[in-house]
């Protein structure tokens, strides 16, 4: 007997509602199982992390303290996923932009009108946001050099560098790390609670690169970039300025996601600015399959899961590693789901390898350098590799698509390795 | 006041929460004092994190059903902290914990917000009616301890691997530099700083370069018991820090500077309990308790112990460490003859002392 | 070349395939193919792209499965449903794209996947045996080299190695010489014929005529899945095998009226230019197309057509030489250039470049037009007309999708070349460049193509069209140009071009015949043989 993925045919409208759901119940039915080896009731911890989280006026606006960054980021994100451009350094960014707003905010109070200060710290946080993305977006699109690390490792640089400013270079006097508060005039108001003026921002970016997306030039081609990277050459569609330019844009909103946290939460530079906010932006892009408006949703349900969370200790007086283990419990059947968005699992009996050749290429064809071989079955070819006779499950990440289908977890050639 | 209605309706609705979800009734009027802790680490670090939860489980043993004691564990300084204290002052807790630095802010923001609440934050600064400070005079064991490595060094060399440039941390290497030079003028300590309060891997590097270097004892400011652990491999010798760090490691750790929560903890929360505890900025040293010098390890000989011991007994009967002549790193005089430093000096010590190799990160 | 080892066709063959079947959606790949294999004999397969060669062999190399017919080896019925059971019937194959782990060493990748491997394998036992090997066969390869280290020669070496290593008697290589130099394909030849004096059999995958007669004992030629022949190599001649490959049906006929061929639109003046891993691709290759008239080109895949036609739609960069359109240098020029400048293309790979399957046919229609008003103003573009303008030309196109919304990806190959056609069609002022457009459709659709070509004549644009049908370079070409190893071997006049001729000159064959052709202005500054 033999599992096997078999590729939609189309991408049905049932299974994006009910996919969703079912992996839902399956993450809560594996967090459950973990509970209980770790000896608590699961209902009751449910229960305490949904009360956490969305039984208090207080839970609410803490979710949407924690949401903003991670709506924005996310954003940030997905506009480079889109693409496909690998943007891991949503962290470095968001780190860039904090730095930036805080010395903006900090140093150049004195003979600027104080009103300006506000917008000039944004600024500052959206172009030094800008700036740590460019960075890799401009030897990638010249030198071809990888992104993936060149964004994690320019991480690494932004939040030490950060740290040097608030252990050592900015540090407050009489403070073991951070650096004075902002000056109130450059303070971004606050809503509700901790909840500041960002959330606005964030949700207008995310209805503005909805509209990108649909409905321009600019985000029409970004999409063929990432569904087909050499239809995109032989379309005359300039891939490196596009590189360039979207990650200018997707720093610089990561960026803005920094600078919000000084300008409306801290109020100064100092630890915990982020705590993995650009890492858990590339779960939310990829859960919300790239859609700004899913992002938002995801951000807020993903912040929710991280108030929540704060019960798992105070209540349920479980230590933070089981809190921990729980969140990453819960996620994975959510993130696995999205395969079967796209392929529908079929049990055989036989030891069936006709399918698993039926995905392939007629390698006739192959002959010939001019075809990438993928058949049109298997959908878009686009940098696939072409060395598949082993038959190995070759794994890629897909985005693509249209907003219902954007970004999924998509396996190259089904089957197993031989 | 909106706002506080809000609130108060925010309350109600986590109660209510809280009776539905758990079922159990709680009870709030009449119920046990309840405390919160709010650790920068997992008690299970064998340092800074595991000695205040030793001291909660002493608060739990001594009151037994009269206090309810809870802990979170892990919590970042910054936004996150805010939130966490918040949300134990939401639940009901009367008397709640802070033990970072990092906290001072968020507590405060919080303290300011709850008049009802008691805040307790360890190692700042900033103080309300509702909101006290708690620390221990740590560079007086470290002093001691320096005493033990000065003696005991053979090639003169002592590795510490230093947190951050912070006063609290340059004060410590200070007091433990003081202690070397005391015992054996010709030594120096060379110091490494890793920017981390709890990073095994790096503490452990750091210690590793140290050892590389010549060192033959490591101590540091660090909340993990690895630099010890290197320090054994490679056939060194340590002092441990924050807890006995030689239960953990082993007699290679020849004693350890470390706090002792206990008193302290079951007095504060008894003075809450009873209506008398004020705001206060308690500074404690060697005299309460509050830090002591570890016992020994079988390694270290009766002559040093009885150094240790005479300066110890000089010490409680107040006789301060850091009296002149002390001269600073670069020869200029820090603390003139027969001087003493005050304590506002020793909270913003920025420089070092002679003795010490290494620089402070240019501010 | 090498001394030839008569065959004693007494012993019965160590393989026997017999009656192969193997259908892929839409396409009968092979049909009922026999072949019978000797030991100690090199067999080359010979038959144009698609002619089910590769198919062929994978089935015998366990990568896929009959759907009818039997394999025999050693006379016995054997069961290969997996690439190990091949091996365990000592069958290998060397594929065009090399499975070795490039960060590993040369006995790492010789011994990788061999399952009864000790759990530590003893590496220095292992490279002594890979030394004699090496040495045995004139292998030259350094066991402890890294694979990353070495060049594509090489590799193919540890590939051949690794077959012999396991102790293969039957070694398939799909086109070995497709990605050597000369002289390394000259070191193969040596290889082979060593091979063979052990006793092992040999087949290789080629359309190579001159490899056929310098590497092989015998010949089976393929088309259209089919065995068309089986000879010994010296009982037949280029002239006979070319024609065997490509055969000579013509499929039908299209009503075509005399072109009218007017000024020049695409003129490359002694253009060189590498292929994808640096070597020359194009050497000195200098062609006009005027409007009013198709200019044909033919040639066996991978002598440069590809090269070609990404030179003159700017994808790929011209070495020496020049490319004007309507007499403006666009030498350098990039694919945004060329389409401004008029020139549309129709892409060899029609999934991997012409389309984006992910997207809706729509979308698909506009990729090039979205750029101008009415579809799009200051960077927005208008959804409404979009799909007003895409609905057209589906309804001219003929373009079979159930909306104009669905996925191209789900298109048959036919509509989504006609998908493609509408757009360069819609696109194109000046000159259409049309790769291998009616590869892999059905009568009906590449009927529709080639009309759709003739139209873009009779309308007065230039049409470049890249072939290896001969049929259809004969019926819808005015001129043909034979590339070989990117080279012009000359340019004929269509309704004069002899498909064995072609043949002969895209095998590589001077050809002393065509003389007329120098007077076209197609030839100009052009090659002399």
């Amino acid at each position: 007997m033999k599992l096997e993925l078999r590729k939609r045919e189309s991408i049905s409208r049932r299974a994006a509602i009910v996919v969703p759901l079912a992996s839902f119940g399956v993450s809560l039915l594996f967090g459950a199982i973990l509970l209980i080896v770790s000896g608590a009731n699961p209902l009751q911890t449910y229960a305490a992390m949904a009360g956490g989280a969305f039984g208090s006026v207080n839970g609410l606006t803490e979710v949407l303290v924690k949401s903003i960054p991670l709506i924005l980021t996310g954003l940030g994100v997905a506009l480079a996923f889109r693409m496909r451009f690998w943007n891991i350094g949503a962290e470095g960014q968001l780190t860039m932009g904090a730095v930036a707003a805080a010395g903006v905010a900090l140093f150049w109070s004195q003979g600027m009108p104080a009103w300006t200060i506000l917008p000039l710290s944004l600024l500052a946080g959206c172009i030094a946001g800008a700036v740590w993305a460019g960075v890799p977006a401009i030897l990638k699109a010249f030198l071809n050099v990888d992104e993936t690390l060149t964004t994690l490792m320019l991480n690494y640089v932004a939040v030490l560098y950060s740290e040097h400013l608030y252990y050592v270079a900015w540090r407050a006097p009489n403070y073991n790390s951070g650096t004075e508060r902002i000056p109130e005039f450059a303070w971004l108001p606050r809503i509700a609670g901790r909840a500041h003026a960002g959330i606005f921002i964030g949700l207008a970016i995310a209805v503005l690169l909805w509209a990108v997306f649909r409905y321009t030039r600019w985000g029409f081609e970004l999409k063929i970039i990432g569904a087909n990277p050499t239809a995109a050459r032989y379309l005359g569609i300039s891939i490196a300025r596009n590189i360039v330019v979207t990650l200018l844009v997707s720093g610089a909103i990561s960026g803005l996601a920094g600078a919000g946290e000084v300008l409306g939460l801290t109020r100064r530079l100092q630890q915990g600015i982020s705590v993995g906010y650009g890492y858990t932006a590339i779960i939310i892009a990829w859960m919300a399959q790239l859609n700004p408006l899913g992002v938002v949703l995801v951000a807020f349900l993903m912040a929710a899961l991280a108030v929540g969370g704060d019960q798992i200790q105070m209540r349920m007086r479980l230590p933070a590693s089981v809190g921990v283990v729980l969140q990453g419990m819960l996620l994975i059947p959510m993130l696995a789901g999205s395969i079967f968005r796209e392929y529908s699992l079929h049990v055989s009996r036989a030891r069936n390898q006709e399918s698993r050749i039926e995905n392939r290429e007629d390698t006739d064809r192959q002959e010939d350098d001019a075809v990438d071989g993928e058949a049109a079955e298997t959908g878009g070819a686009n940098g696939s590799s072409r060395s598949r006779g082993t038959g190995g499950a070759a794994g890629t990440l897909r985005s693509g698509g249209t907003e219902g289908s954007a970004g999924s977890l998509r396996s190259g050639g089904t089957g197993g390795s031989a | 006041m909106k706002k506080r209605v809000l609130a108060v309706v925010a309350l109600a609705l986590v109660m209510s929460m809280a009776l539905t979800a758990c079922g159990t009734g709680a009870k709030e009027s009449e119920g046990p004092f309840k405390v919160a802790l709010v650790y920068i680490g997992p008690p299970g670090d064998l340092g800074w994190t595991y000695e205040h939860d030793r001291g909660r489980k002493a608060v739990e043993a001594e009151f037994g059903d009269d206090v309810e004691t809870t802990y979170i564990e892990s919590v970042e300084e910054g936004p996150d902290a805010a939130r966490v204290i918040r949300q134990y002052a939401q639940e009901g807790y009367d008397m709640i914990f802070a033990t970072s630095f990092g906290y001072m802010d968020p507590m405060f923001e919080v303290a300011e917000e709850f008049p009802d609440v008691i805040f307790e934050h360890c190692s700042g600064y900033k103080t309300l009616d509702n909101m006290g400070t708690y620390f221990g005079r740590i560079y007086q064991p470290r002093y001691l301890a320096g005493l033990v490595a000065g003696s005991m060094t053979e090639v003169n060399n002592i590795g510490y691997v230093a947190a951050f440039p912070i006063p609290e941390v340059i004060r410590g290497i200070n007091a433990f530099t003081l202690g070397v030079r005391d015992a054996n003028p010709e030594a120096t300590v060379t110091v490494v700083w890793t920017n981390t309060w709890y990073d095994p891997v790096k503490e452990r590097e750091a210690a590793i370069a140290l050892l590389d270097a010549g060192v033959d004892i490591v101590t540091q400011h660090q909340d993990t018991t690895e630099p010890q652990k290197a320090a054994q491999e490679r056939g060194a010798l340590s002092i441990g820090y924050d807890s006995d760090m030689r239960a953990f490691v082993g007699d290679t750790v020849l004693t350890s500077p470390m706090w002792n929560w206990e008193t302290y903890y079951i007095d504060t929360i008894r003075q809450a309990m009873d209506g008398k505890w004020e705001t206060h900025q308690y500074w404690g040293g060697l005299s309460d308790g509050v830090v002591k010098l570890a016992e020994f390890s079988p390694k270290v000989p009766q002559d040093v112990r009885d150094l240790v011991a005479d300066a110890q007994k000089a010490i409680i009967d107040d006789d301060d460490i850091f009296c002149g002549p002390i001269n600073a790193q670069d020869g200029s005089v820090l603390v003139a003859e027969g001087a003493c430093m005050d304590d506002a000096g020793k909270l913003s010590m920025m420089v070092f002392v002679e003795g010490v190799v290494g620089t402070i990160p240019a501010q | 070349m090498t001394a030839r080892i008569t065959q004693p066709t007494v012993s019965p063959p160590v393989l026997q395939m017999r009656s192969i079947t193997k259908r892929f959606p839409g396409v009968l790949a092979n049909d009922r193919v026999d072949l019978d294999l000797y030991a100690g004999e090199v067999l080359a397969l010979l038959g144009e792209n698609g002619a089910g060669k590769s198919t062929l062999m994978n089935i015998l190399a366990g990568l896929y499965r009959p759907d009818a017919g039997e394999i025999l080896i050693q006379g016995r019925p054997a069961e290969i449903h997996a690439p190990r059971d091949a091996a365990a019937f000592g069958i290998g194959m060397v594929h065009q794209n090399f499975m070795l782990v490039p960060t590993m060493t040369v006995a790492q990748n010789i011994v990788l996947g061999i399952a009864d491997l000790a759990f530590v394998p003893d590496l220095g036992a292992i490279e002594t045996r890979i030394r004699e090997l090496s040495d045995r066969y004139g292998l030259k390869v350094d066991p402890r080299a890294y694979i990353w280290q070495l060049g594509v020669g090489e590799q193919q070496r540890v590939e051949i190695l690794k077959l012999i290593y396991r102790g293969a008697d039957i070694v398939i290589l799909d086109e070995p010489t497709a990605v050597l130099t000369p002289q390394e394909a000259q070191d193969l030849g040596r290889i082979l014929a060593v091979m063979q004096a052990e006793g092992k059999s040999i087949v290789f995958i080629t359309h190579k005529m001159a490899e056929v007669i310098a590497f092989s004992d015998r010949v089976c030629v393929l088309r259209q899945g089919r065995v068309v022949a089986t000879k010994r190599t010296a009982d037949t001649n280029p002239r006979e095998l070319a024609r065997l490959m490509v055969g000579r049906e013509v499929l039908f006929r299209l009503d075509k009226r005399p072109a009218q061929p007017g000024d020049p639109v695409l003129t490359l003046e002694a253009v060189h230019a590498n292929n994808d891993k640096g070597l020359p691709a194009l050497r000195d290759v200098s062609l006009q197309a005027r409007q009013g008239e198709i200019l044909g080109i033919a040639g066996v895949a991978g002598n440069g057509q590809q090269e070609l036609a990404e030179v003159v739609t700017g994808l790929r960069p011209i070495k020496r030489g020049k490319l004007l359109i309507n007499q403006r240098d666009l030498t350098h020029c990039t694919s945004l250039e060329a389409i401004h400048a008029g020139v549309s293309h129709i892409p060899a790979d029609r999934v991997g470049m012409g389309s984006v399957g992910d997207m809706p046919v729509a979308d698909n229609i506009v990729m090039k037009a979205y750029r101008m008003p009415p579809l799009a103003r200051q960077g927005v573009l208008n959804r409404r007309r979009i799909l007003d303008f895409a609905r057209a030309l589906i309804d001219v196109f003929q373009i079979a999708t159930p909306t104009p919304q669905t996925h191209v990806k789900f298109l048959s190959g036919g509509n989504i070349q006609k998908t493609i056609l509408a757009r360069e069609i819609d696109a194109c002022t000046d000159l259409l460049v049309a790769v291998y457009p009616s590869r892999g459709l059905d009568v009906g659709a590449t009927e529709a193509v080639r009309r759709r070509l003739l139209e873009q004549r009779d309308e007065g644009r230039a049409v470049l069209l890249v072939s290896e049908d001969l049929d259809e370079l004969r019926t819808v070409a005015d001129r043909i140009a034979v590339l070989y190893e990117g080279r012009v071997m000359g340019v004929v006049n269509a309704e004069e071009a002899d498909v064995e001729t072609l043949g002969l000159m895209m095998a590589g064959a001077s050809d002393p015949v065509i003389g007329d052709a120098a007077a076209d202005p197609g030839t100009e500054g052009g090659r002399t043989q």
